[in-house]
């Protein structure tokens, strides 16, 4: 089984009245309410948050593509990557991923992936979502009716173009270029391993299967919440008469690791509330619009919709994160064997841990990272060991130590 | 839904298929409906075949999403209409749209002027003007459709008797115009209306939340031969919330 940090960046300064005072975390979050300076000092926490783990062992460092969003502050993920490269030792570099329809024209994708895989020496995972309706449809003004085709479109010409002989022309419906001709070349051969991160869609889990693509399930609700979707993802994978290998699936997973329950919630009770009260208040408008949701989805969610439209929505407490799941808390022994748990029920090979959350302080997510690092993965390492792991970089990978710096003599 | 209509399928090119709807008797004039699709019990087309044979086809995408794969703009949306005319063998026919039809209304009027003896649009999309930009209809939640589109909001008896089947329908509606109105409702029309020179009517609800009565402005800049009418107490589903003074204004307009 294999273990990556995950990190969402989120902005650790939301109001507290965040939920009952403005409209959407997402979208059209105010713009005032960003102060750069606080900015600044968190990406710097964060990229140090990511390169401890990276040399605490976790097998990759994850990052991830979110506009006008106040909980995931990286609308470029590549650009943290490359900030990442060289102080990441031998960790992988998981891209979850670039949102490819927002990419015009997607050889963009194509080429920036391969400098960064030129360039870690190998390391890279290439991940293709096709991207929440609040990113895609409000913030990049994707029409829903097409937006699918157009993620297709511009996988399969990533793909097509990674592993052409020689430069061609593509008369695409949504991208027409007389030269496709990727410069650099990737170094893993023929290309990245593909990561689909999802959120559900039955017509991805499919389209994984087809294509030999990793599906992870990216969900914020813990893993008692998701066996309905992965057991919809491995009757897909049978159907089609492939092997049920676990690291062709991958899962995200809050983790918070202490020594008493009371010391969990002593320790992440505050930064988890921040997470899922003020990070996750998003417009519901903005969640399922027509054309992205098919009117069939949207029949079946109406009566829920007017049972919720009076209310107003309510806050989660400390004790229903934890009874729900969203987050496993608890000893390095109770979180070994809920992990080992969350193995049997998704037959899951690849688990995203967020070790971070909320307005989680850099010192506790050390504390937290190095403890599920060392007292933690160690007991469900060997997990899946059997089986092989077709969709990661190779171990070979070339590593130049960052040279010294050198200063030039007055 | 349309139950008191015939119905007919036309075949068209590229294996294309178009329902289209006939109710009423008398000269035949097109129907181009809202986001509702064609229903009879809409009190305009009521109206209108008292007096005229009305010709409504379901815009494409409202029976089928599928329907939508083939028409990739409002250029082919234009073309595909002219096809159903071609196919229904009529002449010059006078044209009343509503919303989302009546941009099609004024996309088939300018791409094939010679079609369109009259032109009726009501609160049509199809301009915009960053000083009233037209109101975003796809974060509105469901359940809130109804009050944002109607100042009649239809089937509530109060705000627990939500009516499924309409938000449906309407939900249903928005997934098949979102390929047209998304992100921003306007592909260029603005340079090509002036080709219909036609008698023109522009009316719009003076409470429409969705498309401000301030683009009866741009409307009757652009077009040589318009009348306007506002309806001040009217939101945007017309038909519906003044439906004497809407048939009054549009009979009377395709007698003159």
């Amino acid at each position: 089984m294999k273990f990556h940090f995950f990190h969402l960046m989120p902005y650790p300064e939301l109001p507290e009245d965040f939920r009952q005072k403005y409209h959407s975390v997402w979208v059209d979050i105010p713009r005032n309410l960003y102060d750069p300076v606080v900015g600044h000092h968190a990406y710097h926490d964060y990229l140090e948050e990511l390169e401890f783990a990276a040399g605490l062992g976790f097998d990759g460092i994850c990052v991830n593509e979110h506009h006008a969003n106040g909980y995931g502050t990286m609308p470029s993920p590549n650009l943290i990557l490359a900030m990442l490269i060289r102080r990441s030792g031998n960790a992988k570099l998981i891209i979850m991923g670039n949102s490819v329809a927002l990419y015009n024209p997607p050889i963009r994708v194509a080429e920036e992936m391969a400098m960064l895989d030129v360039i870690s020496g190998g390391r890279i995972v290439a991940g293709f979502p096709v991207g929440s309706p609040m990113d895609t449809i409000f913030v990049y003004g994707q029409n829903p009716a097409t937006l699918r085709a157009k993620y297709y479109e511009g996988v399969k010409l990533i793909l097509r173009a990674w592993q052409a002989s020689e430069p061609f022309p593509f008369n695409g419906e949504f991208t027409q270029l007389r030269y496709v001709n990727i410069w650099p070349r990737t170094l893993q051969q023929p290309h990245p391993p593909v990561w689909i991160p999802g959120g559900g869609s039955v017509e991805t889990w499919g389209w994984c299967a087809d294509n030999n693509f990793l599906y992870a399930y990216l969900s914020y609700y813990g893993y008692e919440l998701a066996t309905k979707t992965m057991a919809g993802f491995w009757e897909d994978v049978d159907q089609r008469n492939l092997e049920r290998n676990p690291y062709r699936a991958g899962f995200l997973q809050f983790i918070g690791v202490a020594d008493s329950d009371a010391e969990a919630e002593r320790l992440y009770k505050e930064p988890a509330l921040y997470f899922y009260n003020r990070c996750l208040s998003v417009h519901p408008g903005f969640t399922t619009p027509a054309g992205y949701t098919s009117p069939a989805t949207i029949r079946k969610g109406l009566d829920s919709m007017i049972a919720l439209a009076g209310q107003k929505s309510s806050d989660v407490t400390w004790k229903e994160i934890v009874d729900r799941g969203y987050i496993i808390t608890g000893s390095p022994d109770t979180v070994a064997d809920r992990i080992s748990h969350l193995a049997d029920t998704l037959n899951v090979g690849h688990l995203m841990t967020l070790c971070h959350f909320g307005n989680m302080s850099k010192e506790l997510t050390m504390y937290n990272s190095e403890r599920f690092a060392r007292s933690v993965i160690p007991r469900v390492r060997d997990r899946f060991a059997e089986f092989e792991d077709k969709w990661w970089p190779s171990d070979d990978t070339l590593i130049e130590p960052a040279p010294p710096l050198t200063t030039v003599a007055p | 839904m349309a139950d008191g209509m015939l119905e007919q399928t036309l075949r068209l090119r590229r294996g294309h298929e178009q329902i289209v709807y006939t109710v009423g008797t008398g000269d035949p004039v097109l129907w181009l409906h809202d986001l509702n699709g064609v229903t009879d019990d809409n009190p305009l087309v009521a109206s209108l075949a008292e007096h005229y044979t009305v010709i409504a086809p379901q815009a494409p995408g409202f029976a089928h999403l599928e329907e939508l794969d083939d028409i990739r703009n409002v250029h082919e949306l234009a073309l595909h209409y002219d096809d159903v005319l071609q196919a229904l063998g009529v002449g010059p026919i006078d044209v009343v749209g509503h919303s989302f039809g009546a941009m099609i209304g004024a996309e088939l009027a300018a791409h094939f002027p010679l079609r369109v003896s009259r032109l009726v649009l009501l609160a049509p999309l199809g301009l915009w003007n960053e000083h009233y930009p037209i109101g975003d209809l796809l974060s509105v939640p469901y359940p809130a459709l109804p009050e944002f589109l109607y100042a009649r909001p239809p089937g509530a008896a109060g705000p627990d008797a939500m009516d499924v089947e309409a938000l449906v329908r309407i939900a249903q509606g928005m997934t098949s115009v979102a390929k047209f109105i998304w992100p921003i409702p306007e592909h260029g029309l603005s340079r090509r209306l002036d080709r219909y020179t036609g008698p023109t009517m522009v009316m719009f609800g003076g409470a429409d939340e969705f498309i401000p009565s301030a683009y009866a402005d741009d409307w009757t800049n652009l077009l040589p031969n318009v009348r306007r009418a506002i309806l001040p107490h009217a939101k945007h589903m017309l038909p519906a919330d003044e439906p004497a003074e809407v048939s009054k204004l549009v009979l009377d307009f395709l007698s003159a």
